[in-house]
């Protein structure tokens, strides 16, 4: 590939350029931001119908020749683009208006290539950076800021405290073992967002962070979402879910000038789960002072006690950037430090970021964008979620424990000054949560460069080449100190365990691209470009790992008494491609767009190969067919795409492991079983836009309806266990999505004083397991059976939760009990679906003279979750639904098998211990939740200093709040004959993990409300 | 225009360039083949995963049939199943260990292996052993078609699996005696015999005679004539021979019992401390240790509920942790585990033992009468565990009876079983199913297959039952089948569960508890 970029880079030098005869007269002028009258540097204005253009200078000044009549294009990211046709004018004004998801905008798509979005085929969504920098998630991630923003994409955000990886789901579900995330891009290159150790199922786990959680906010100029798989003709396969396209800042022709923002916030814990706060420990009402459960007597309880454990966490976040240009040098750098507190106490992340990019243009034909970018980010203690996770152990501790009890969680070991591990109860499941938080301690550490380098030649005024190379490259170390006695992870040694694992991970890509555009006639117009890429990733990984400390809790790999390398992984895999995509446009409001891909990938058998075109139309009706005058812009598109996809290396042979153990050890085949004629996956998929305007623009409407289907799709089935498999990979299935995005916006005030204007999403999408394969109906996606299996069935919809339901009598209708008297289940029933049916969200922006308010209610109706936590508070007698009846005479209105009325009575304990199995092996429809939920996911207030003749030249304070309350909450689905209804205990947002598996929680902490300050200035 | 084609022309010879992309998709961390060089390895890992290792052994045999065989009693409120209540996702556990981690490895031998070798007898025999205890627990299971990858797996009757059984043994007993003397299999690698094919044979026969003594209700014919083989072909006759499996600290393979026990949240069932404390038995000190607050021997029933557990006598801290052999008391009154201690697979006390019933029904058990082989089990396990000959023949001797274990529920002794050879034959077979009871401590697993086939030893009803199949006096006859087969393997099972002549519950018998 080397060899192919300097055949480019030749092929450059040997071309004459091309010099552009002037023969209009010279117009002049200012383009300023039509709100703040600041001038706008940077401002591309192109002569209509021509490849004349410039760009405004430092002081938003502009020189053009342009003759009369001729129109000029006035585009500037996150403004509306302007169109101003020259009468007469020598010197021009312009004001550009700051778009928020509006219409004639220009946005970055594919590939970094700039598009007016009149001509997309496809719906796109822009964002500015300044949507994302104020108000942030306590996860620190950005992906999460986007929640109710989008319209269409559910969000999903680990609980994992500072750093946690998100979910970004564009236009539902498709995948079963592989990724259903959206892309993400950074300056035209794909930006890896691997998130590693995801639940895969309640066991306790350490979530890890993903690529996204390193995106600095503060660097990012604009986001635009591309919710269909448009973008994968120029990105290949990845973006088949979508993409989002984040371009970030840089360096303008003009004044050095520095910017400031800095803010601080305090998250607390929103605890969501009501307690009952009468019962002391014990079980049957009798008091024992060594009972893990609250059945005992009446005692005096500490209300709090939960919720002391928990901390109220600051953040803090600086920026600084700093940027400046002549007309051949534009520089821009950035340093921003976040540092994020978790409310579990000890979780902490620190994450510094500098950023500096350059940009020339020292050759008339020659434009260069070199960007390098480095993170830092820590994050300390990292909290254990699910079974027997930090949060869990701190939720069940009994109500008549106060915190002076709780925080003796150890004891000193005499003989060696080393801490014993002290626990009210026997268990081999659970320590006491401060031991967990004081004595384990597991801690992530990314060091990540982004290095790009972009090189565009002007061979003619209608032909460009351009070579780029990427390279993102990070090293992560984690690693993990137990105390000797910990018990909660299940195998810690004597002496304790301590371990390290180092992983890599780069990927370069390389890429070629020419790009032309010609005017055929005077109605015709062609743009093309056709290019090849290569891209190769490297991934390593190899723990080590000292389980058993020589030296008792000396958390060193020299201190180890059996080192061990556990978990030596690695792969790599390369993916070449070719590529092209032409847009044909008739007068300026009919476009044709075709695109082809060919990919190469090394994952899959020879000759591994595969093609994927796409097509697309779109028409600006209002230009050619006459409109009532009240409508102002009228557009419809439409796009077929076809994507193909590849899968993870190492699929095709069987695999065998080697293990440490007994004489010289073990190897065991892989229980996965191989797949040596894979083929790449299939996703189709439609789509149908319609977009109006009214009233001068100031009202508009974006919706669009898609449909997709995924075949051929990379299955991973279960298999008998007696074929010695646990699963294996099979092609096969049509899983499709259909769905409906609606975008409401206005401008409803309008006054020189005051302004509103908002924004509504409204979205919908609805997924059908079409078929999976002869002989498979039903596809687990991970093998956790606990609370509710997550699978995939055919007939149904992706993300499918089955369980175990209380069985009913098929003649009265009623609940079936025993002969106890306690209820009766069967297995394998549906108890609901992950996925949200509908999702709303409502932006608002309201300004008064300098003050301005903001706010954003979301919501999402429909799916269900299955409460682990609320299980295991219900087995330890801790919920306030467990208070009734403790001393019995619950008669269930039910039957028995035989159909006779129930006459038996049963206590609180009998029937809460009976459907929570432990907690750990609940019945799933018990604690089944409505997600539905409404709540005021963001709100703030700002002002604008009015500055003159200061250094300072803008100053802007706000106050500002986030996950501030809920309006409502889902309910549980199943009502117990005398129990009172339930609310749903967690934050039905939040998430184990953010892979596939979802729809089932246990023991994430509390959902984290922040209140913050913001200043931002401008030097 | 050329230069265009030129540039076009290599970017498409070099993007579709891919002739590294097969070395570069083999995973160089992981095997792809495995032949001759990995059998050892195989067989190392069939063998750890097949007699349960660390991390199956609480859920699969400690929270299951070490306290149906009454063993110990849960002390701990986080797990109801000495209560009777079925962990379901457990059961699929216990799948997993025999068809995944054991079975595809023992199938490899066989494939690779030459025929009639020693590697060939020995993953037979080790498949035996691994499947005998999944179809005890179950009942008919999927066993021709293991280990094939298929789709769909038939369930077998059991009675065909045991044909199966004897089938492999006889030809792996044969195939390892054609072989020279002094011939190893896997030296260096195996963990049981350091692969000494003299006590491999031993083995093979004991466990042939312990299958054979299993269905001898169900099928006396057969089983007389596996027996009689077995005994003629030579068991396990001397403590030296005790299939001991070797444990390391290095990666997931420690004692299993030793990590449960160091948790501490079961302690002697009041079962066990009647018999051992009224026996006086020298094993009480070995298999238990006196509790950390008493430093008695304490013991609890099996089945008390979570507020019977909160007494303070039915506390852990109350009661006999198992004995130092597994964990080792601390100061600071908790438990460290003896993770390297060799793991128990078979004991020559069971032999002599399984000879004495043998004898008792007739069979040809060689030279020696039922009385003889009785008293030489108990001698061969005494000194097992460290008593002195004497020691033994006096306990032989003993007149006493199991006793009041003094436990919270003031249970009354569980038995009047007497150690001394009694004269009546129904008083004899329960003698030899006790003793063989409390040589076979802590086999879980086999002590629970010969409760349910003989009734002995005699034990005390759980207190409290929460499995409304097993109402009150009921003892659990089997483990209901995995929910995973309802979702990957649905079809066979249905022909699966009507193979079992009742319903898949924990009430319904397998084929060879005959009552």
């Amino acid at each position: 590939m080397r060899l192919f970029l300097l055949n480019i880079l030749l092929s450059i030098s040997l071309f004459p350029g091309m010099s552009f005869s002037q023969t209009s007269s010279q117009r002049t002028g200012v383009v300023t931001d039509a709100t703040t009258k600041e001038s706008l540097p940077g401002v591309s204005i192109m002569v209509k119908g021509t490849q004349r253009g410039t760009t405004t200078n430092l002081d938003g000044e502009f020189i053009l020749p342009a003759s009369e009549n001729e129109t000029l294009v006035f585009t500037y990211i996150g403004y509306k683009e302007k169109e101003i046709t020259v009468r007469g004018q020598q010197k021009l004004v312009v004001q550009l208006e700051q778009s928020t998801q509006n219409l004639g905008e220009v946005v970055v798509t594919a590939l970094g290539i700039e598009r007016n979005t009149r001509t997309l085929p496809y719906a796109t969504q822009q964002l500015a950076g300044g949507d994302l920098n104020e108000i942030r998630d306590n996860s620190s991630n950005l992906l999460s800021s986007l929640s109710g923003k989008v319209s269409g994409a559910v969000i999903t955000t680990a609980a994992t405290g500072p750093g946690a990886a998100a979910r970004v789901i564009l236009r539902g579900n498709r995948s079963i073992s592989g990724n259903n995330t959206a892309l993400i891009v950074v300056d035209g290159v794909p930006y890896d967002n691997t998130s590693y150790n995801q639940a895969t199922g309640t066991t306790s786990s350490y979530g890890g962070s993903d690529g996204a959680a390193n995106v600095n906010p503060d660097d990012v100029a604009s986001i635009n979402v591309l919710k269909g798989p448009s973008a994968a003709a120029l990105y290949g396969s990845r973006a088949a879910n979508g993409a989002i396209i984040i371009t970030t800042k840089k360096g303008r022709e003009g004044k050095f000038s520095i910017d400031y923002n800095g803010g601080v916030s305090i998250d607390q814990p929103n605890l969501l789960m009501k307690f009952q706060n009468n019962y002391g420990r014990g079980n049957g009402g009798v008091y024992s002072p060594t009972a893990g459960e609250s059945w005992g007597e009446k005692a005096e309880t500490y209300p709090n006690n939960v919720k002391d454990f928990f901390e109220i966490a600051p953040s803090f976040n600086n920026a600084v950037s700093t940027y400046g240009g002549t007309k051949e040098l534009q520089g821009f750098a950035s340093y921003t430090s976040n540092i994020v507190n978790g409310i579990v106490p000890g979780n902490r992340m620190d994450r510094n970021t500098a950023n500096v990019r350059v940009n020339t243009n020292f050759f008339p034909k020659l434009t260069t964008d070199t960007k390098i970018t480095f993170v830092n980010q820590k994050i300390k203690n990292r909290p254990r979620l699910g079974d027997a996770g930090t949060p869990l152990e701190a939720y069940i501790m009994p109500r008549d424990m106060k915190e002076s009890e709780l925080k003796e969680f150890e004891t000193i070991d005499p003989t060696n000054g080393q801490p014993i591990r002290k626990y009210w109860t026997t268990s081999s499941i659970y320590d006491n949560p401060y031991w967990s938080t004081e004595r384990t301690s597991v801690n992530e550490e990314r060091n990540r460069v982004t290095a790009l380098g972009s090189a565009k030649y002007q061979l003619t005024d209608w032909l460009s080449v351009m070579g780029r190379i990427s390279y993102d490259r990070y090293n992560d170390k984690t690693d993990g100190s137990f105390y000797s006695g910990t018990v909660s992870l299940g195998d810690v040694k004597a002496g304790g365990k301590y371990y390290e694992t180092n992983t890599s991970y780069w990927e370069r890509n390389l890429e070629g691209l020419i790009s032309g555009n010609n005017t055929l006639s005077s109605s015709f117009k062609i743009n093309y470009n056709v290019g090849a890429s290569s891209l190769k990733r490297v991934f390593s990984s190899v723990q080590s790992m000292a389980n058993g400390l020589t030296i008792p809790n000396k958390f060193s790999l020299s201190s180890a008494t059996t080192p061990a390398f556990e978990n030596v992984l690695g792969y790599e895999r390369q993916l070449n491609s070719i590529f092209g995509n032409l847009q044909v446009g008739f007068n300026e409001y009919l476009y044709l767009d075709l695109s082809a891909r060919n990919d190469w990938s090394s994952t899959l058998p020879a000759p591994h190969s595969y093609f994927y075109p796409s097509a697309g139309v779109s028409a600006i009706f209002s230009e050619f067919i006459n409109l009532p005058a009240w409508v102002s812009f009228g557009k419809i598109r439409t796009t077929y795409t076809e994507v193909g996809n590849d899968a993870d290396p190492y699929l095709l042979n069987q695999r065998y492991n080697f293990a440490l153990g007994a004489g010289q050890g073990f190897i065991s085949r892989d229980g996965n079983k191989s797949i040596p004629n894979l083929k790449p996956e299939k996703t189709r998929s439609y789509e149908l836009g319609l977009e109006l305007k009214f009233i001068e623009n100031r009202l508009g409407i974006d919706a669009t309806l898609y449909k997709s289907n995924t075949i051929n799709q990379l299955l991973y089935v279960g298999l008998p266990m007696a074929s010695g498999f646990n699963r294996q990979y099979i092609n096969a299935g049509d899983i499709e999505n259909k769905g409906l995005e609606v975008m409401l916006t206005g401008r409803i005030i309008q006054s020189d004083k005051f302004s509103w204007s908002s924004s509504v999403s409204f979205s919908t999408n609805s997924n059908h397991v079409i078929e999976l394969a002869p002989n498979t109906t039903q596809v687990n996606i991970t093998d956790n059976t606990k609370y509710a299996t997550v699978i995939v069935k055919e007939g149904g919809s992706y993300g499918d939760l089955y369980g175990y339901k209380w069985k009913t009598d098929a003649n009265s209708g009623k609940y079936i009990v025993d002969a106890r008297g306690l209820p009766v289940v069967e297995s394998n029933q549906k108890l609901g679906n992950f996925n949200p049916d509908f999702q709303l969200g409502w932006n608002n922006q309201l300004s008064y003279k300098n003050f301005s308010l903001a706010f954003q209610i979301d919501g999402r109706i429909g799916g269900e979750m299955v409460s682990g936590t609320d299980a295991y508070l219900s087995y330890f007698g801790l919920t306030e639904s467990s208070e009734k009846f403790r001393e019995g005479g619950l008669i269930l209105d039910a039957v028995t098998a035989d159909g006779a009325a129930n006459t038996k009575a049963i206590t609180a304990q009998q029937l809460w211990t009976t459907v929570s199995q432990n907690g750990r092996d609940a019945w799933g429809e018990f604690f089944t939740y409505s997600m539905t939920n409404f709540r005021l996911r963001e709100a703030s207030v700002s002002y604008n200093f009015d500055i003159k003749n200061s250094f300072v030249k803008q100053a802007q304070l706000s106050l500002l709040g986030r996950n501030l309350f809920f309006f409502y909450r889902g309910k549980a689905k199943l009502n117990i004959p005398g129990i009172d209804e339930r609310t749903i205990p967690v934050d039905p947002e939040a998430a184990l993990g953010a892979g596939n598996y979802q729809g089932v929680e246990l023991g994430l902490p509390p959902a984290v409300r922040s209140f913050g300050l913001n200043v931002k200035l401008t030097f | 225009m050329n230069k265009y084609i030129v540039i076009l022309s290599a970017i498409l010879s070099l993007s579709s360039c891919t002739g590294n992309f097969e070395e570069m998709n083999t995973d160089p961390n992981k095997l792809t083949e495995v032949g001759q060089r990995e059998m050892p390895f195989m067989f190392a890992k069939a063998q750890s995963s097949a007699s349960m290792n660390r991390s199956f052994y609480q859920t699969v045999q400690n929270l299951g049939a070490d306290l149906y065989a009454q063993y110990f009693a849960l002390t701990s409120t986080s797990f109801a199943t000495d209560r009777y209540v079925m962990t379901r996702d457990w059961q699929r556990r216990f799948w997993s260990v025999v068809y995944v981690d054991t079975a595809p490895q023992l199938k490899s031998i066989l494939e690779n292996a030459n025929p009639n070798s020693g590697e060939e007898a020995l993953a037979n025999i080790l498949w035996v052993y691994a499947f005998h205890r999944l179809t005890d627990h179950f009942g008919p299971i999927p066993y021709f078609g293991a280990a094939e990858a298929n789709k769909s797996i038939p369930y077998n009757k059991q009675q065909e699996i045991y044909d199966d059984f004897f089938k492999r043994l006889d030809a792996a007993v044969s195939n390892l005696k054609a072989l020279p003397a002094g011939t190893t299999v896997f030296k260096g690698y195996e963990l049981m015999y350091n692969g000494d094919v003299s006590k491999w044979i031993k083995f093979a026969n004991t466990l042939r005679l312990r299958l054979a003594l299993r269905i001898s209700k169900a099928d006396p014919a057969r089983a007389k004539t596996e027996a009689e083989s077995a005994v003629k072909s030579g068991v396990l006759t001397d403590n030296s021979e005790n299939a001991f499996l070797d444990k390391s600290s290095a990666g997931n393979d420690t004692n299993g019992l030793s990590q449960v026990a160091a948790w501490n949240e079961f302690a002697m069932s009041s079962t066990i401390a009647s018999y051992l404390k009224g026996y006086n038995d020298p094993r009480l000190s070995v298999y238990f240790q006196p509790d950390i607050t008493s430093g008695k021997y304490n013991s609890l029933r099996n089945g008390l509920s979570a507020t019977a557990l909160g007494i303070a006598r039915n506390r852990p801290a109350q009661n006999s942790n198992i004995g130092t052999y597994w964990v080792l008391p601390q100061a600071d009154k908790t438990f460290a585990p003896n993770l390297t201690a060799k793991f128990h697979v078979m004991c020559c006390a069971e032999a002599y033992f399984l000879r004495a019933e043998g004898a008792l029904n007739g069979w040809d058990m060689g030279t020696e009468t039922a009385q003889q082989l009785y008293e030489k089990g108990i001698q061969a396990s005494l000194i097992q565990w460290g008593a002195n000959s004497e020691t033994a023949n006096q306990y032989i001797q003993s007149a006493a009876l199991p006793s009041a274990p003094d436990d919270a529920n003031n249970s009354p002794a569980v038995a009047s079983t007497p150690i001394k050879w009694a004269s009546n034959v129904t008083i004899q077979r329960e003698q030899i199913g006790t003793q063989k009871w409390l040589a076979l401590f802590p086999n879980g697993m086999e002590a629970w297959a010969e409760f349910r086939r003989t009734g002995y030893p005699k034990m005390y009803p759980v207190v409290q039952s929460d499995n409304p199949d097993l109402p009150g006096g009921a003892f659990i006859k089997r483990f209901p089948y995995p929910p995973t087969e309802e979702t990957n393997n649905a079809t066979e099972l249905e022909k699966g569960r009507a193979l079992l002549g009742g319903a898949d519950n924990t009430a319904t018998s397998v084929w060879w508890d005959v009552d």
